[in-house]
């Protein structure tokens, strides 16, 4: 018999998990729903974050600095790739736009894990250890309370921004209608260009959240989309609330399959719970 | 059967005998048979793709997962049943044809775009993948176990044939056998039926087109090609683990290979597959680097290129035959 007190560390690490999933997800919702762009190398952007952090770890740098200035650093190139790749794929309409957009992020996680690989064969986990926090007979691992803290204010600070600020409101507007958010003044490429910058810092950080808790290599960073993906289209890839409940419903899926069956079926049943939900679920067929 | 099936079949008998000639400059070289072999299963696996999202939309991004299940099945079936693995193929075939069915009409029926689509099978694969390394008992997970069935080496001895040679004639057999099913769907009633969904699928419905069947025969065909090839994939890499049918090691390479070949045209995944295969020859030489060349050559390709070359060759004799209206050129295309 498991105990109330296994039960709720159990649960706080599944909701540390969900909101890591929900970070992902997000980063997939905000682009697409700007731009019917389907970002395939977000999980690669979450890795170089990881990567960058280490190296300026291992070269004397403080853990919250180097993580600021990772992010900043997939910024600056989330940026470039904006600029630059998207901005061809920006060219074409439809559902042209669409399999241009998978098949162009899809050679760019392609090569950038062949590119990286020559120089960061190994795998990563950031030395964050916050310790194990008792309240009564419950025992938390400090890190899965950190990673909730860290992901609630992120997932806060989006959700106002995107609600109550000018920008939040010209995203919304492109969300709903694009022509006539053009005929009120909005500029849907600058829009989309500060959304997508947006999206790879969130994704970094959700990097960095993943690699408190598991190891991170090149190859997480399909792994990473793909979750990043699942999430989204289980929330109805268009809304940021639905999003965020996915995530949590799938991180305590497999969190709690984890505990009770093993990791390898937890992985399965997570694929068969968001094939289910996809099965299902309405709205997500109105993509 | 509509008329241009004729010229179709034209092309498919002139790519069968170029094809039959091509393993007689490397007779005795193993590597470059085992290379025509890949040559000729991507291609197999990207006519299937041709069949499910070419022309009726389904983005399959599982190929490689059904290639494993064909693969595994055919080799499980074949142990457990004591029976030689040429009878346990058909029901590998049959077994991930289901499989594409039921996908298709699940699809089919909740109206998946074509996005939905993607992820949904994306998931399949995954779902695959991670059930081939986990069962470890079943199918010896990370593991492995050498793929030795398909004995050729009675024919072997009898013909006096090396068995990679006539592995190869099978591949082909197989492949000019697809190629003539995709015809055959394509330029059937089937096909009408098909172009009609791409295009507007109410619109297709509203003049008596029944959706859903269509959508899942293409994906029953599709799925049921992909997992006979599948097998003889394991085959010709003589050893099965998990990562053989991975995502990247198969589905990246297929979609490749179906968008630079040209999507929609009957030769074009041959010619996409001997390139792309071609390219990753030429890549070979910096190994530390091929992936990450392959990946800028995938994205300038999907950028720049994404008509395919049969579709680029067409153009480029068409400008030829204006400027030169007397003559007549006739290289095969899609």
């Amino acid at each position: 018999m498991v105990s109330t007190s296994t039960l709720v560390a159990v649960s706080i690490d599944a909701l540390a998990f969900g909101f890591v999933l929900a970070l992902l997800g997000t980063t997939v919702t905000l682009v697409f729903g700007l731009g019917e762009l389907l970002n395939l190398a977000i999980g690669m952007f979450a890795v170089i974050a990881v990567i960058l952090t280490t190296v300026m770890v291992d070269h004397g740098v403080g853990l919250v600095g180097a993580s600021v200035a990772s992010l900043v650093g997939v910024a600056a190139f989330g940026f470039v790739v904006d600029r630059t790749l998207l901005s061809l794929v920006y060219r074409s309409e439809g559902e042209e736009r669409i399999l241009v957009g998978i098949f162009t992020t899809l050679g760019l996680i392609v090569f950038l894990k062949g590119a990286l690989g020559n120089f960061f064969p190994s795998s990563y986990t950031l030395p964050i250890d916050v310790g194990n926090i008792a309240i009564g007979d419950t025992v938390l691992i400090g890190n899965s309370v950190l990673i909730i803290v860290l992901s609630t204010l992120t997932l806060g600070v989006l959700l106002i921004l995107l609600q109550v600020t000018y920008f939040g409101k010209a995203t919304r507007t492109l969300f709903q209608d694009e022509v006539g958010a053009r005929l009120v003044g909005i500029e849907p490429r600058r829009v989309r260009t500060l959304i997508f910058v947006l999206s790879v810092v969130v994704a970094g950080l959700a990097g960095l959240l993943f690699a408190a808790t598991s190891s991170v290599s090149l190859s997480s960073g399909f792994e990473l989309t793909v979750l990043a993906l699942i999430v989204s289209i289980v929330g109805g890839v268009r809304s940021i609330r639905g999003t965020i409940t996915a995530g949590v419903l799938l991180g305590f899926v497999n969190q709690y399959a984890n505990f009770f069956i093993g990791s390898y079926v937890a992985t399965i049943i997570l694929y068969i719970t968001a094939i289910a939900v996809l099965h299902v679920r309405e709205e997500v067929t109105s993509i | 059967m509509k008329s241009e099936i004729h010229p179709e079949l034209r092309k498919v008998g002139f790519i069968t005998a170029l094809l039959t000639f091509a393993p007689l400059p490397f007779l005795g070289n193993t590597y470059y048979q085992g290379l025509l072999q890949h040559v000729l299963i991507i291609a197999l696996f990207a006519v299937a793709l041709n069949i499910a999202f070419g022309h009726t939309d389904q983005l399959f991004l599982f190929t490689g997962g059904l290639a494993g299940i064909g693969a595994y099945a055919t080799a499980l079936l074949a142990d457990s049943l004591g029976i030689t693995a040429w009878a346990t193929l058909p029901i590998a075939g049959l077994l991930t044809g289901l499989v594409g069915l039921v996908t298709s009409w699940i699809a089919a029926k909740r109206q998946f775009t074509v996005i939905l689509i993607a992820i949904f099978t994306l998931t399949f694969q995954l779902l695959f993948t991670e059930t081939f390394s986990g069962a470890r008992d079943i199918t010896g997970g990370s593991t492995g176990f050498p793929y030795e069935y398909f004995s050729l080496d009675v024919i072997s001895d009898f013909t006096r044939i090396s068995e990679d040679v006539l592995l190869y004639y099978i591949l082909l057999v197989a492949l000019v056998a697809t190629l003539l099913i995709y015809l055959v769907l394509v330029y059937s009633k089937s096909g009408l039926a098909f172009d009609a969904i791409r295009e507007d699928e109410t619109a297709a419905e509203s003049i008596g087109i029944n959706v859903v069947r269509n959508k899942v025969i293409a994906g029953f065909v599709a799925a049921a090609i992909i997992g006979v090839g599948g097998a003889f994939y394991a085959r010709s890499a003589s050893y099965i683990t998990p990562p053989l049918f991975s995502f990247v090691t198969v589905d990246v390479v297929v979609l490749v290979v179906l968008i630079v070949g040209g999507l929609r045209t009957t030769l074009g995944p041959i010619v996409g597959s001997i390139l792309i295969v071609g390219v990753e020859q030429l890549l070979a030489g910096a190994p530390n680097w091929r992936g990450a060349l392959f990946g800028a050559l995938l994205i300038f390709l999907f950028l720049y290129f994404r008509n395919g070359v049969v579709v680029a060759l067409q153009e480029r004799m068409a400008q030829l035959r204006e400027f030169f209206p007397e003559q007549e050129y006739n290289i095969g295309g899609g």
